[in-house]
């Protein structure tokens, strides 16, 4: 299993992700509420970890990265539905 | 109106008139005490813990952890103990007999009545309460922070705390608690004891536990209702905040996804063991001291990592003996959501296991964290919008204990001053 972050989609974001034609990136999670599972490398995961001093990976269940500052969490989706791809990481962290 | 507690005991409020108070505390050894302790005497003052009277002496630990039972023979699962270190008994001269002055935020709190002052093996009193002498376990790892001495006996309360908002109207005595319960007209009433603040999955375990317990009682008045019980003590980092809990669980009601007739949101002041069945019995007890006929007990109860089988917790009530505990377990499954059905449901009906969605705790402390609304199927939207108020308002900005709100949050409660 590859590490994640998960990028919650609810109603609001669903919209904004099918005008970018990427509805279909979302996966169902629970009762309607949908996540985008933004991968991470190794090392991607160990600088985010980094720069993100609260944030914790889950290595024994979830294999994601949890606790990332709200703004965070905000900043990677805006990025995504920009690129149009969930594989923005690299451009994430180059601000950083 | 009676107030018989658990064990047949009447429920006695060891709590002294101000004026006798003053009186009684003149020249007493003070001993400052830690917050478990603080909410301990209270519980023990006002009856929660009844038929205890006060901090357990070498006898009653013992059949605690043998036998689970107090030495009069009582049902007791977990050792309820004042502890105290060896230098502090000498550089006090404290000597069975004596009388001590409790004090709390540097206030006069209550009288210990030092009846015994005895050792216990902590390894295994640990081992006897929690099945484990492994201090990863948090129940463990409190018994082996208690000091190397216990004193046992009386508590009275000289100082009555006085509760801070928001806590202040969800706080009930356990004889106003069933004054409230006849008010109502309540016949049977059962305990959802909680430490979260609620999403649908919570909901409907309560509605479901509600069903079961109304079950054959006729339906045009309302005789049954739901008690909610948020324990309060001690917090650690990553838990939800208390007022979250406490508020978001009373909007249930005023939003009305319960009617105002069959819901009520209380608080207990405990610190959690996590003994996971000793401490479902623990619960149970405690709730029959609050008047409730029913507790409910969902998968892994008060348990902690892989310590307990998820339904230990329901199994240990077959051994209780018949007539030693005056509530009555309502054992239940989890609910989940299935896309099939296409609603919230109890997984012990739902046939569509392999499209079931869980209400994984993770999953939900990841929604709240990102502050992303989720369908009203998870968290009601009134429910959620006050999780992320209370974040503001009380958390410091985060719907979880951080070290900030550890260090400046509003107590819950404090201790007026005295005048002696
Ligand atoms: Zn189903």
């Amino acid at each position: 299993m590859s590490i994640t972050i998960n990028i919650w989609i609810n109603e609001e974001r669903y919209e904004k992700l099918q005008k970018a034609g990427l509805a279909n990136m979302a996966e169902e999670a629970l009762a309607g509420l949908k996540v985008i599972k933004v991968p991470c490398t190794e090392e991607q995961k160990d600088k985010v970890l980094k720069v993100f001093p609260t944030a914790k990976y889950d290595s024994a269940t979830t294999k994601s990265i949890e606790l990332l500052p709200r703004e965070v969490k905000d900043k990677i989706f805006d990025l995504v539905v920009e690129k149009q791809s969930i594989d923005v990481m690299d451009d994430f962290l180059k601000n950083y | 109106m009676t107030y018989i507690g658990h064990g047949g005991k009447e429920i006695v409020e060891r709590v002294l008139e101000p004026e006798k108070a003053a009186e009684a505390i003149k020249g007493l050894t003070p001993v400052p005490i830690r917050g478990q302790i603080a909410r301990e005497i209270i519980d023990i003052a006002y009856g929660f813990f009844t038929p205890l009277e006060g901090f357990m002496t070498r006898a009653d630990v013992e059949g605690v952890c043998n036998e689970m039972k107090l030495a009069n023979g009582v049902l007791w699962p977990i050792p309820i103990v004042f502890d105290i270190s060896t230098e502090e008994i000498n550089e006090k001269g404290i000597k069975e007999g004596d009388k001590l002055l409790l004090t709390y935020q540097d206030k006069p709190m209550a009288i210990l009545e030092v009846e015994e002052i005895f050792t216990y093996d902590k390894q295994e009193m640990a081992q006897k309460v929690y099945g484990t002498t492994e201090d990863k376990h948090p129940g463990v790892a409190r018994t082996y922070n208690y000091k190397d001495k216990f004193i046992g006996g009386k508590i009275t309360l000289v100082n009555p705390p006085k509760i801070n908002p928001p806590f202040d109207e969800f706080f009930f005595t356990p004889k106003q608690l069933r004054q409230k319960f006849a008010e109502k007209g309540w016949q049977r009433i059962v305990a959802h004891q909680t430490r979260n603040v609620p999403h649908t999955g919570h909901e409907w375990l309560m509605k479901g536990a509600w069903l079961s317990t109304h079950g054959e009682l006729p339906v045009e008045k309302t005789l049954t209702g739901v008690l909610v019980n948020a324990i309060i003590g001690e917090k650690r980092k990553g838990d939800y905040i208390d007022e979250a809990i406490v508020l978001c669980h009373d909007v249930l009601r005023k939003a009305g996804y319960f009617r105002e007739d069959v819901h009520l949101t209380s608080i207990t002041l405990w610190d959690m063991r996590y003994a996971g069945p000793k401490e479902a019995v623990f619960h149970a007890i405690l709730r029959s001291n609050l008047g409730l006929t029913h507790h409910m007990f969902g998968r892994d109860h008060a348990g902690v990592g892989t310590y307990y089988d998820p339904y230990d917790a329901h199994r240990i009530f077959d051994q209780i003996p018949e007539g030693a505990l005056n509530i009555k377990p309502i054992r239940v499954l989890a609910w989940w959501y299935c896309p099939i059905c296409g609603e919230v449901t109890y997984s012990g009906l739902c046939g569509h296991k392999e499209h079931s969605q869980n209400f994984s705790g993770t999953l939900i402390r990841s929604i709240i964290q990102d502050g992303v609304k989720p369908p009203r199927l998870i968290f009601r939207p009134e429910v959620f919008d006050l999780i992320m108020e209370c974040a503001e308002k009380y958390g410091f900005g985060s719907a979880f204990v951080t070290d900030k709100y550890l260090k400046e949050r509003n107590p819950v409660f404090s201790l007026p001053d005295m005048k002696y």
